[in-house]
């Protein structure tokens, strides 16, 4: 079915190491959750296309991992360049994960100015566990960075749950973006309706 | 910290990350540290226009030069030939795919006070006025003779042997004047001097022919530059190293090159040491290693306007061959502007650059200054030309030279490939990386 070349939008994740970035990144990849931290799993791997269709229109998102350069040092400034979405990712059971990103915000907005940005809880399946971090505090951040931040959801890259939801949503702010940045068609006065094509059956997929 | 590695390479600069990056491709536990906030090294780009002011102590720049943070300023000008090594490893490595080029738009050759542009095809070079009617001629039998000269067919040779005839031997069989080889030599084949004239022709011979491949895929000139600035480079191969598993540290001092019987054994910062086979570094980690054998001065110009008798090119290179006034090594200019992003809206930065071989380096760039038209804000900048004195095939420590003053980066490439060559014994294989990457549009 996609044969038509639809243009990627890069998509960045950001944030403290091990908040789980790499875990989204392996449930976008291919579905699956590696309990251990092992690193290494992903080696070789840089980004990842998946083509999202928001009622007619088909769009790429372009995930992009950090590679671990956060973990001591700091992520390169190119890494930023030309992203249109950036995913702020902080650990629902962690409260240092959440105070840090005030600073990965200050990155996203200096070196990837134009990126429409999501705030992204994650490790909800520890949520009851080791509650840190609560809805309201959620909230209020979002409040604090004068309505920057374009979406907020909770995932667990464990369960898998609120994965697919939170890049269908992606992939619908960024089609809505391009459509009023283009003015190519006049604006659906309808919902868009997100469907996900699945590609597991494309040869050209890594793993 | 406290680890093994194979490798620990020191530096951010261009010329690490891409040792980083093929050591971490190759299946090499890597760490790679720099001792500054920042990647990049002497190789990145300063942003916001703030920190360049303040790396060279001037007063902050006035609201004219717009945003700071529209600004990546470039240390060492460079381009990169279209049809070059860098470019080959950008793409075998798939770093492609983390930037963006523009072709620079025109190249320029200095000739008795004036600036000639170095024509691309035969209507420019019909009309060029770098040369008389006759002169056009015998250069274009030249360039034809060189195009169609295959090195492993002697019957393109028509009898004049490559191999064993020098270029001064080949310039008599066309009878090139004195100017028109000058324009070869350092406007095509990229010589800084003349000591080429006394080596073998093929060597020139391969360099004219990287130049019209390189001008051949993309028309305007043969070279390329990154949008955000060079910075961008060595952050590139940086990330091809994170990607493969390499370590990266910042920000860290290293306060000692552990060595054990001559070899080295490991990095310490404060009281932590990694433990290492290999350190690859550049010269400013070894001081005791390396020896200075020259000057390069820099000069960094910000502007309002385009270089006069450019055609308003919003991209240049200028080359003064050394005769042209009385030097023994040439100067280079180079222009890029608001259209690569490195600088605010209707700004331009040019660059002056050569080699020091007086003591009076400023007056040396003053040629290359008097070409710019009025010059907003000046930076001078003179960096020590080193050179390992130790090979590292037993000491293990791998140094790069310092970067030179050619405006491109072939001899950066044939210094990375040399280096990996030694340490590894073996030549770098541009086919392992590819395919792993599950990269579709290549
Ligand atoms: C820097 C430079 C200066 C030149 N100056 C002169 C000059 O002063 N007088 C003169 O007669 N000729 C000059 N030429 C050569 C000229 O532009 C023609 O390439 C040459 O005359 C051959 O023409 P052609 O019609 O046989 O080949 P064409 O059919 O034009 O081209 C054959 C092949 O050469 C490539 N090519 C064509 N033009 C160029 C070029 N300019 N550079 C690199 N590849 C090219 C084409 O892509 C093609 O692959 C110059 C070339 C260069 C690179
Ligand atoms: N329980 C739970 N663990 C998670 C979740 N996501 C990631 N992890 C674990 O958290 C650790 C760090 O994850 P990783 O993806 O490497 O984080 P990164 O450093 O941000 O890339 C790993 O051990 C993961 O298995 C989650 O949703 N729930
Ligand atoms: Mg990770």
């Amino acid at each position: 079915m996609a044969t038509v070349k639809v243009t990627e939008q890069k998509v960045i994740l950001c944030g403290e190491y091990g908040v789980g970035k790499t875990s989204i990144f392996r449930r976008f990849a291919n579905n699956t959750f590696v309990a251990s931290s092992d690193r290494k799993s992903t080696l070789g791997l840089d980004n990842i296309d998946k083509e999202y269709v928001v009622e007619d229109r088909r769009i790429r998102l372009q995930l992009w991992d950090t590679g671990g350069m956060e973990r001591v040092a700091s992520v390169t400034s190119s890494y930023y360049k030309f992203a249109e979405a950036a995913i702020l990712v902080f650990a629902l059971d962690n409260s240092t994960s959440f105070h840090l990103l005030s600073q990965h915000l200050l990155d996203i907005v200096t070196y990837a100015e134009n990126a429409k940005i999501f705030l992204c809880g994650n490790k909800s399946d520890l949520e009851s566990v080791a509650p840190q971090v609560t809805d309201v505090e959620m909230e209020q951040f979002c409040e604090q960075c004068h309505n920057l931040i374009s979406g907020i959801y909770k995932t667990s890259c464990k369960t898998g749950e609120g994965i697919n939801e939170m890049f269908e949503d992606i992939a619908q702010h960024l089609v809505e973006a391009n459509r009023s940045r283009m003015e190519l068609h006049e604006m659906d006065k309808d919902r868009f309706k997100i469907s996900y094509i699945d590609e597991a059956a494309d040869p050209s997929c890594l793993c | 910290m406290n680890e093994e590695y194979d490798a620990i390479v020191l530096g951010t600069g261009l010329k690490e990350c891409i040792l980083s990056g093929m050591l971490s491709v190759s299946g090499k536990r890597v760490l790679h540290i720099d001792r500054n906030k920042y990647y990049g090294g002497e190789s990145a780009s300063i942003t916001p226009l703030e920190d360049l002011f303040g790396k060279f102590k001037a007063p902050s720049p006035d609201e004219s030069y717009g945003r700071g943070r529209d600004w990546n300023v470039d240390l060492i000008p460079k381009f990169l030939m279209a049809n070059g090594l860098l470019v080959k490893l950008l793409i075998h490595t798939g770093v492609t795919r983390y930037l963006e080029f523009k072709s620079v738009e025109g190249s320029y050759v200095y000739k008795s006070g004036k600036i000639s542009k170095v024509p691309i095809d035969q209507q420019e070079a019909l009309s060029s006025d770098l040369m008389g009617l006759f002169e056009k001629r015998r250069f274009r039998s030249f360039l034809m003779w060189v195009q169609n000269m295959q090195e492993d067919d002697p019957k393109t040779w028509d009898g004049f042997d490559p191999f064993n005839n020098n270029m001064s031997a080949l310039y008599n069989k066309f009878s090139l004047d004195k100017n028109t080889q000058d324009f070869t030599g350092h406007a095509l084949a990229l010589y800084r001097d003349d000591d080429y004239i006394s080596q073998i022709a093929i060597l020139t011979i391969r360099r004219i022919k990287l130049y019209s491949d390189s001008l051949a895929r993309y028309g305007k000139s043969p070279y390329l530059y990154p949008m955000y600035g060079l910075g961008e480079l060595p952050q590139g191969f940086a990330r091809l190293s994170a990607i493969y598993g390499g370590t990266y540290m910042l920000d860290k001092p290293i306060d000692e090159i552990v060595i054990k019987d001559g070899k080295v054994v490991g990095v310490r910062s404060g009281d932590e040491t990694a433990q290492c086979k290999q350190v690859f570094c550049d010269p400013t980690y070894v001081p005791d290693r390396v020896k200075k054998v020259g000057q390069v001065i820099r000069c960094i110009c910000l502007m309002d306007h385009p270089i006069p008798s450019t055609s308003d090119a919003l991209s240049t290179q200028i080359i003064i061959p050394q005769k042209q006034v009385g030097r023994n090594s040439d100067i280079y200019v180079s222009l890029v502007s608001h259209t690569h992003q490195v600088a605010a809206k209707g700004w331009f930065i040019a660059m002056v650059s050569t080699t020091v071989e007086t003591k009076n380096p400023e007056v040396e760039i003053k040629p290359g200054l008097d070409l710019l038209g009025p010059i907003k804000q000046k930076f001078i900048s003179i960096s020590d030309y080193m050179v390992p004195v130790d090979d590292g095939l037993n000491s293990q420590i791998f140094i790069s030279t310092s970067y030179d003053a050619t405006t491109h980066f072939e001899t950066t490439c044939l210094d990375v490939l040399d280096i990996f060559k030694r340490a590894t014994g073996e030549e770098f294989d541009f086919n392992k990386v590819k395919h792993e990457l599950g990269d579709e549009d290549q």
